[in-house]
């Protein structure tokens, strides 16, 4: 009985990060992308990203934004050509739906809690809500791995990366380097 | 007792689809409403009677607000100045779902209404805590939201309740038995509508306004028919021709808002006005309704996108307003904007209140008053929309209005206020409001970024609070006759949730920390404390049963300002 109620409380969370797309057709569909971000999502390789937990509607977005040219990268563009749209929402119920196993590449002697008071000082998590969970087209980040995430900031800060409304360039700008580091630090250890 | 007939009823109805595979289950839970003692037979319908009468309702506290004049005051004054200091919890109630809480329940015939994120509503007695039913909206595949996944409250008329919901709907309930009897698709959530604020029900009307100032919206008020859902009228927040407005070059204050209007003329010319349908003008909180004139009062939000302006040229009319229109047709009577051309988010949220002020003749007024992210109230006549007056800063300004630029300028009040969505309160004996305020240092940050389609966040740049420069609130209470700060007392961290005032001379409020605040009305004199062990981010209500007068409020945190999370209405009652 216990397990039933627990199975309703965690119903009520599902749908706001699994789409009602068909997460089994995705998990057929993502055996394409496991050699990089492993089979159910836990990338191992960190310079790709842990996409297990990350929120349907931010890999949704991201995999359209590659396939239309809105961001680019040379592993990720070609994969995301030829997807359909419901390829795209299908890849992206299932990696929503899989869950984070912990093991991201952490980087533990960063100044972690430089981290955490330059991410206030930005007002990271007034988006990316608390804990860095993520919300619809925010991106989960918590537990990301470090390489990964301080790949991104610095490719907002110099523009490689330009999908995102100008949110995050503004954000970044002003940041030094080594705040961008620990924030990507602090991130990693988060859970 | 509860646990388990609850369980033994959704095993139940879990059995009957036949499968306990996700995909079933979810359609369960999906719109279920789980019932768990039977509803008092006290409840009654709200009738429209009533609601024309909240305002000065002893007992029950009907909307949101409080009534139609959102004067947020209850009149009961069995917990005073005198006695507060033994005011203590009479019970909590534990929702399901762990995360910012800014309702303000809905208390009828005994009967509490409150709602959490992600749009659970639960029915519970208002005496003991004990659950009626508990109702989970079947969200929808894409919800589009800024600033946490919030619900404000419902409203009620003739025995239904009205939520909005984070998918752009609006649904109704049987208030009875939280069954659902209809929903409408206010708008489409993918291009960055939702719905967080408590919609208001007058004259068989249901009105909402819509979020999406942060995604591109094109704002609006909508009109619901109360018995079917069908849609009666809207207001556009952005006409389709004169957005561009006046050319003010000051704010409702008087300062130079520094605006390029010769390069902004040259834009409209280069781009036209087509760009009203991603203008923004979000309406972000619930109106204020003058039933002797059929008149509703609401505020309207930022412009979008937030902090670049140079491809919206012109005022950005209706932005940052104040808005007046006809309750029955939706037709327009009158607008008031305080910032033309906003780039710093610094828009109008918190919610009209009608009441009464001298005017700059000394001889009363009807008047509608609004406390800004500026930092000032702003007092209205209500018939023509006039600016009678604007109280003097109730938090420090500095640098207004410097321009964001790429690499941050720094102005206060920071882009959450002053007063942000915060209802304020009036005690109208002492002529007073009283402001949830919030002091936090930020730099303006712009950064060209064209309409991304509606589906990610829209700021055109950021906001940055300062490292090592102090944040804090502040209840302020302003003589609306004078614009005077009578006094202010000072919290330990910016104030989010909103007043309370009552006849027994007390003003409630909460803070991020967990304390729930009572205070003196007449001269700000902290009078009684309690720590709720989560934010207290939601403004409290007050209500009588069988007698008793009870202080209710959420404590839940808040996404905004990242405040400690809870679940909890606490309710609190004299011994």
């Amino acid at each position: 009985m216990k397990k039933l109620i627990a199975l309703i409380a965690l119903l009520a969370w599902v749908p706001h990060h699994a789409l009602a797309q068909d997460a089994e057709a995705g998990r057929k569909k993502a055996e394409a992308c496991a050699a990089c971000h492993g089979i159910d999502g836990n990338s191992t390789v960190p310079q790709y990203p842990v996409l297990a937990s990350q929120t349907a509607r931010y890999i949704y977005l991201q995999l359209r934004d590659f396939k239309r040219g809105r961001r680019e990268d040379p592993l990720m563009s070609p994969m995301a050509a030829n997807l359909s749209k419901e390829d795209m929402l299908d890849l992206a119920a299932y990696y929503a739906s899989q869950k984070f196993n912990g093991q991201n590449s952490r980087k533990t002697d960063g100044d972690i809690e430089r981290g955490r008071a330059a991410s206030d000082a930005a007002l990271c998590t007034m988006c990316h809500l608390g804990g860095f969970s993520g919300q619809n087209e925010v991106p989960r980040l918590a537990g990301q791995h470090y390489e990964y995430t301080l790949k991104q900031l610095n490719d907002f800060k110099v523009k490689n990366r330009t999908n995102d409304a100008g949110n995050m360039t503004a954000v970044v700008r002003t940041i030094s380097d080594e705040d961008l580091a620990a924030i990507a630090a602090y991130i990693s250890i988060l859970r | 007792m509860k646990v388990i007939g609850k369980s033994l009823l959704l095993a139940a109805s879990i059995a009957l689809a036949g499968s306990v595979s996700l995909a079933a289950a979810q359609e369960i839970s999906g719109g279920a409403t789980t019932s768990v003692k039977p509803m008092s037979s006290n409840l009654g319908a709200v009738t429209q009677k009533r609601l024309d009468g909240a305002d000065m309702e002893k007992t029950d506290w009907l909307q949101v607000n409080g009534g139609y004049s959102q004067t947020r005051f209850f009149p009961g004054k069995q917990i005073n100045t005198r006695n507060v200091k033994k005011l203590r919890p009479a019970f909590i109630f534990q929702t399901d779902v762990l995360e910012s809480m800014e309702t303000a329940p809905l208390v009828v015939d005994g009967v509490m209404f409150l709602t959490t994120s992600y749009n659970h509503v639960y029915a519970i007695d208002a005496t003991t805590g004990e659950e009626y039913w508990h109702y989970i909206h079947p969200m929808g595949p894409i919800t589009v939201y800024c600033c946490g996944p919030n619900n404000r409250g419902v409203a009620a008329l003739d025995g239904r309740l009205f939520m909005g919901t984070l998918d752009a709907k609006l649904v109704a309930l049987d208030a009875k038995t939280g069954t659902k009897l209809w929903e409408t698709q206010i708008e489409d959530p993918e291009l960055g509508y939702s719905e967080t604020m408590a919609p208001v029900a007058a004259d068989g009307k249901v009105l909402i306004g819509t979020n999406g100032g942060e995604y591109g919206v094109r704002g609006f008020v909508k009109a619901f028919d109360a018995e079917t859902g069908a849609q009666l009228w809207t207001f556009y927040t952005i006409p389709e021709i004169g957005h561009e407005g006046v050319w003010a070059t000051h704010d409702a204050t008087g300062r130079n808002m520094l605006r390029d209007i010769a390069a902004e003329k040259r834009m409209l010319a280069e781009r036209g006005g087509g760009f009203y349908k991603t203008l923004g003008g979000g309406v972000w909180m619930t109106p204020a309704i003058d039933r002797e004139t059929n008149t509703v009062f609401f505020v309207v939000g930022n412009p979008s996108p937030d902090l670049y302006g140079d491809i919206r040229p012109g005022d950005n009319l209706y932005t940052n307003s104040m808005v007046a229109v006809d309750l029955h047709t939706g037709a327009y009577k009158w607008h008031y904007q305080y910032i033309a051309h906003d780039v710093w988010d610094l828009d109008a949220v918190s919610p009209p209140i009608l009441t009464t002020a001298k005017g700059k003749d000394g001889k009363d007024r009807k008047v509608a008053i609004h406390g800004g992210k500026t930092g000032h109230i702003y007092v209205h006549d209500r018939q023509t929309g006039e600016l009678i007056r604007f109280s003097e800063a109730m938090i420090p300004q500095e640098n207004m209005w410097v321009l964001p630029t790429p690499e941050g300028e720094r102005m206060l009040p920071g882009a959450n206020g002053g007063v942000e969505w915060n209802p304020m309160a009036v005690n109208e004996k002492l002529n007073l409001a009283y402001a949830a305020n919030l002091h936090q240092p930020m730099t303006y940050h712009v950064e060209p970024a064209e309409y991304p389609g509606g589906d990610k966040l829209w700021l055109g740049g950021a906001f940055k609070v300062i490292p090592g420069e102090e944040q804090w609130g502040r209840l302020a209470a302003v003589n609306i006759d004078t614009g005077k700060m009578v006094w202010k007392a000072d919290t330990a961290q910016p104030l989010m949730g909103g007043v309370l005032a009552t006849a027994g001379d007390l003003v409630f409020t909460g803070e991020g920390n967990g304390w729930f605040n009572a205070y003196d009305a007449r001269n700000g004199k902290k009078l009684w404390s309690f720590q709720a062990g989560a934010g207290v981010n939601a403004p409290p209500v007050s209500y009588v049963v069988d007698g008793k007068q009870y202080i209710a409020v959420a404590a839940g945190g808040n996404t905004q300002l990242n405040f400690k999370r809870g679940n909890s209405v606490i309710v609190f009652s004299l011994p």
